[in-house]
């Protein structure tokens, strides 16, 4: 069983605070215990298959101008910045 | 605007292709179409709630359809028809908001491919419809701003995650909606509201626009109420685009043409993982009708078995929380999203208290999305899942050579109760058994409504070849044909 | 032993757009946000479109560093929070399932010491910050995000270096290296960065971040070999972390709170499939591959006679070498390579110079026919040069309107040194006496024309008429 300790520690580094604990980390302990099914499923050797594409699919490198005024429609707009929290 | 039919013999029923036929014929007008359209969204939809938001405009933009239309210009194929988008795929100036407190104030700036598509085609977007939280659910009721309900029966759920979309399309509130289905939150719900629903192949459609759950296993849908709407939406949105890397090149494949073609010949393959454990008694005797239909029109059948699909919805979970977690760590509240000022927080506290704006659910994926790819345990949870993904593909494929498509219930489970499932996270892990296996395998599955068991509706799925999209509409179609549902009682 | 590697961040600054968007790669001339776009700043439902050249570009540094490269890339994300990563995750590339970066294994050889490349990988620069307000507890982070997004091929070494000073030669020959493939600009701010990790005998690896320049990296690992020994002198461990070079103090600083944000969760970026390349894209890049550094070395030595001091100033600047490619010929490489790396070298000694220089290779060749075909002095020579530098105007309107013809008439030159005769009495007593000091009288005569007079007949005549050898 995962821990309480563990879950809250990765709860902190998503930048996740959890209000209903017990509620929460029962549910989560309950999720990744049914993941253990994976353990039967024998798969170690598996390759994996993957998508591909040709280098010619590729975008071409062409400088085109955006056409919206993007930035004013952003929050936490600043005179010509976004404002961020203090990071100390 | 004087219309050729008093408004109660016009039927907000009709098919695409039939409301198309009658604007041609001019027994109808856009205008007309539209504001019975919205007057029935207004008469049902504060029972059904599968809107989240309104467009406005649509009358106006409706007259100016027709004015199109009457000065014979050059009208787009939808001629005004009125279509609803799921609220996670953008519509230019109008909220996105994936039904997230997190993006309440989100105007999306640019529309989506899909969304560029049918404006082209002078298609109405009539309204931004309902949905689970980031699409993270089965049933609607992690939608942060309340559930939708099933229009058969308001006391159920209508699936999801696309449960909006559905509901609307089967209570006549619009002709058709555009959903997304990372795991069949196109097809479940469709099967749960008696609706036609297609996850087609994966990069048969763009995926720009629409705001991303789990990138590498999710696509776009159309959600109709005949099949040949589904063939006809997918003429329109399906190809290449150059927003999209993902995308593959169908040579402009007309999904609509032969769709009449039937399957006598066709070789279908049962999936024993999906017929049998677990699954209702009504919903399995609607699978045995439905193959012994299809027999009748000439097609033949084997049982097949993949025995990773006992795996499926753990992978599942592990590569759409992971992607999620990523996917999702961009809601920090710093560039859009919603009111609550930073002023005097420190960053990473900031983020912290600006993302308990996410609901139970996806505060839950998020955690889990941190956990199963961390370095200490991808092996044990991200990497075996990745490995599932790839031996179920190649089970898929196999038995693909054998036979020309797939066959199970949508759903193994009739349609429940609200709070029925909710609580139990693992029981609703095994609604979307029958489901995830498109996505994972980045196949085309479609669900067709084939039954009416006790007031709740039962759907039949295909599953098909890669870029064979056409075929199982062509199935969809024949199965289609073989039943006639009673019309939806709301 | 002293153990130090690199990490090099070098913008690809001579592509077009960015490497996930249309946005402009060279983000400098932009206002702040003005050079951003739904893709780089990360908006919901955008996607990431690969930039072809980028991994075109990448694949030449990998090929120019010897590396392996892979028959198929693949893209992973890179995630933790900042505010200057608007997706919250990095699009970089990661070697997880198997080597899938754009280059591997590599070396090169500086000093007859072979540093070895470990990976190369291609990625996305983050956005800046700059600060509002004084004190570090109160500063507001305000985001630019017009570089968020610029193409960056990431190259790690192993820890091959042994000392500072080995650093920085491998850092001008990667620069140059860089630049002669046309792959970036170094003169440009920001476009080439490297942190470092240190290790001293009997302590643990420190990694040193933040650093602007090359300059401050070779002081911030001066620093750190300092500060490390005289722990282990004073029996304090070291322990692995990240420090921070904190410009102004000249010191490295402990980056805390660190630690904990080592978990990147890296996976595969669903948005971008595998690319394949496969070996015509190696075969058609290879022939677009400029001639390397070592290579025009040896062949300026070797077919033309240039002395190793002038091949190697002349191959490893690219301004430089392409001036020469251009304008020699079999007879005249020697001269031009003279002229450009004694004369050229002082007028156009940085970016500025060079890019508001008017010279064109057509001048060069022309000048330097003019001085092989005794039509110009070298004196002159360097003057019309510097006017070409700043005029761009042609040798025939400069000489004509500077008086420069080259003076080899002998009766000329023959009553200009009568003229120096007269007044130099006492300087032609000495030379009479020490013939070595012949010299002096012939710089009076070059003065009085005007550096045009051919100095070599002047000295002739000279001696002639005064009777020496």
């Amino acid at each position: 069983m995962v821990s309480k300790e563990e879950i809250e520690h990765v709860a902190k580094l998503m930048r996740i605070e959890i209000d209903d604990h017990v509620v929460h980390i029962d549910r989560i302990q309950k999720m990744i215990a049914y993941f253990d099914i994976l353990d039967k499923a024998n798969v170690e050797s598996e390759e994996l298959i993957v998508r591909e594409q040709t280098i010619d699919a590729l975008r071409e490198d062409k400088y085109i101008p955006y056409d919206g005024k993007l930035i004013e429609n952003l929050k936490n707009y600043k005179g010509s910045y976004v404002r961020a929290p203090k990071l100390v | 605007m004087s219309g050729h039919q008093s408004w109660f013999d016009l039927n907000l029923g009709i098919s695409a292709l039939k409301y198309i036929e009658e604007i041609k014929n001019g027994n109808l007008t856009a205008e007309e179409f539209i504001s019975k359209t919205i007057e029935r969204i207004q008469k049902v939809d504060s029972k059904l709630h599968a809107y989240l938001s309104i467009n406005e405009q649509a009358v106006e933009q409706a007259k100016s359809i027709d004015k199109k239309i009457k000065a014979k210009e050059n009208v787009g194929a939808c001629m005004g028809m009125p279509i609803s988008i799921k609220d996670n795929i953008c519509v230019k100036g109008t909220k996105t908001t994936c039904a997230s407190k997190m993006l309440e104030d989100f105007i999306a700036p640019y529309d989506a491919t899909v969304v560029s598509k049918l404006k082209a085609e002078d298609t109405i977007i009539i309204g931004k419809t309902n949905l689970d939280e980031f699409a993270m659910g089965f049933t609607t009721e992690f939608s942060a701003y309340g559930p939708s309900k099933n229009p058969w029966n308001t006391e159920y759920v209508p699936g999801g995650s696309s449960g909006g979309s559905a509901a609307a399309v089967s209570a006549l509130e619009c002709i058709a909606s555009l959903g997304s289905d990372t795991g069949g939150s196109v097809r479940n719900p469709a099967s749960f509201c008696s609706v036609v629903g297609l996850k087609p192949t994966y990069g048969l459609i763009s995926r720009y626009g629409l705001i991303s759950y789990s990138n590498s296993i999710e696509q776009i849908g159309p959600i109709t109420r005949t099949v040949e709407d589904t063939a006809f939406l997918l003429n329109i949105i399906a190809g290449m685009d150059p927003h999209d890397n993902t995308t593959i090149d169908n040579q402009n494949e007309n999904y609509l043409n032969d769709i009449d073609s039937g399957v006598e010949g066709k070789k279908i393959g049962i999936i024993k993982e999906m017929t049998h454990e677990g699954v209702d008694k009504q919903v399995s005797a609607a699978t045995n009708k439905a193959i012994s239909n299809f027999e009748g029109l000439g097609a033949t059948f084997e049982e097949i078995s993949l025995d990773m699909v006992a795996y499926s919805v753990a992978a599942y979970y592990i590569i759409t929380a992971t992607e999620a977690g990523s996917n999702l760590a961009r809601y920090d509240n710093l560039r859009y999203g919603y009111d609550f000022d930073s002023e005097g927080y420190e960053f990473n506290s900031y983020l912290s208290k600006a993302r308990k704006n996410f609901g139970p659910e996806v505060t839950r994926r998020m955690i889990l999305g941190g956990f199963v790819p961390s370095a200490g345990h991808a092996g044990k949870y991200f990497l075996k899942a990745m490995k599932v993904k790839s031996k179920l593909t190649a089970q898929v494929n196999e038995a693909l050579k054998k036979v020309d498509m797939l066959i199970a219930p949508t759903v193994p489970i009739l349609p429940f109760r609200f709070g029925e499932k909710i609580d139990d996270p693992v029981a609703l892990f095994l609604v979307d058994i029958n489901t995830v296996t498109a996505n994972l395998t980045e196949k085309p599955a479609i669900s067709i409504p084939f039954e009416i068991s006790g007031g709740l509706p039962i759907g039949i799925q295909l599953l098909g070849k890669s870029m064979q999209d056409k075929m199982l509409l062509q199935a969809a179609y024949a199965l289609q044909n073989t039943v006639k549902l009673p019309e939806v009682p709301i | 032993m002293t153990k130090i590697g690199l990490e090099i961040h070098c913008q690809l600054t001579n592509l077009q757009s960015k490497l996930f968007c249309s946005c402009k790669a060279n983000y400098r001339e932009f206002s702040p946000n003005t050079n951003i776009c739904p893709i780089c700043v990360g908006l919901p439902g955008s996607l990431p479109m690969l930039n072809q050249k980028a991994v075109e570009k990448a694949t030449m540094i990998s090929m120019a560093l010897n590396c392996k490269t892979p028959e198929k890339i693949a893209f992973f994300r890179k995630n933790y929070f900042y505010p200057d990563l608007p997706k919250n995750f990095q699009i970089t590339q990661f070697d997880a399932y198997g080597p899938t970066s754009i280059g591997h294994d590599g070396k090169i050889t500086i000093e007859g010491k072979e540093i070895r490349i470990r990976r190369i990988q291609i990625e996305e620069d983050p956005g800046r910050l700059i600060y509002e307000g004084t004190s570090e507890k109160t500063q507001i982070p305000l985001v630019d995000y017009n570089r968020a997004g610029t193409p960056l091929v990431e190259i790690v070494t192993e820890p091959d270096f042994d000392n500072p000073k080995q650093v920085r030669v491998f850092l001008n020959i990667l620069v140059d290296l860089l630049e002669n493939l046309g792959v970036s600009d170094p003169t440009l701010e920001g476009a080439l960065r490297a942190d470092g990790n240190v290790s001293v005998e009997g302590g643990n690896k420190i990694e040193i971040k933040n650093v602007a320049s090359f300059h401050d990296l070779e002081k911030a690992i001066h620093f750190e070999i300092t500060r490390q020994q005289s722990l282990v002198e004073r029996n304090i461990p070291i322990i692995s972390e990240t420090r921070q070079w904190d410009d102004r103090r000249k010191i490295t600083i402990s980056a805390r709170k660190k630690e904990e944000e080592q978990d990147y969760r890296y996976f595969l970026e669903g948005d971008i499939p595998w690319v394949k390349l496969n070996s015509d894209h190696f075969k058609k890049l290879r022939e677009k591959m400029p001639e390397s550094i070592a290579s025009k070395r040896e062949r300026y030595v070797e077919k033309y006679g240039i002395t190793n001091q002038v091949a190697d100033v002349l191959s490893s600047d690219k301004y430089y070498a392409d001036l020469f490619e251009q304008s020699h010929d079999e007879k005249n490489a020697k001269e031009i390579a003279n002229i450009i790396t004694t004369d050229l070298m002082g007028f156009v000694d940085t970016r500025e110079k060079r890019e508001t220089s008017k010279l064109t290779h057509q001048h060069l060749t022309e000048l330097v026919n003019s001085i092989m075909d005794n039509k110009i002095t070298r004196n002159s020579a360097k003057t019309a040069l510097q006017e070409m530098v700043s005029t761009g105007k042609s040798l025939i309107e400069i000489i004509s309107e500077q008086d420069l013809d080259y003076v080899s008439d002998e009766s000329t030159i023959s009553s200009i040194i009568n003229e120096v005769l007269n007044e130099e009495a006492n300087a032609v007593q000495e030379v009479k006496e020490k013939p070595e000091t012949v010299n002096f009288l012939v710089g009076k005569v070059m003065k009085k024309s005007k550096g045009k007079a051919d100095p070599s007949m002047t000295l002739n005549i000279l001696k002639k008429k005064l009777g020496i050898t």
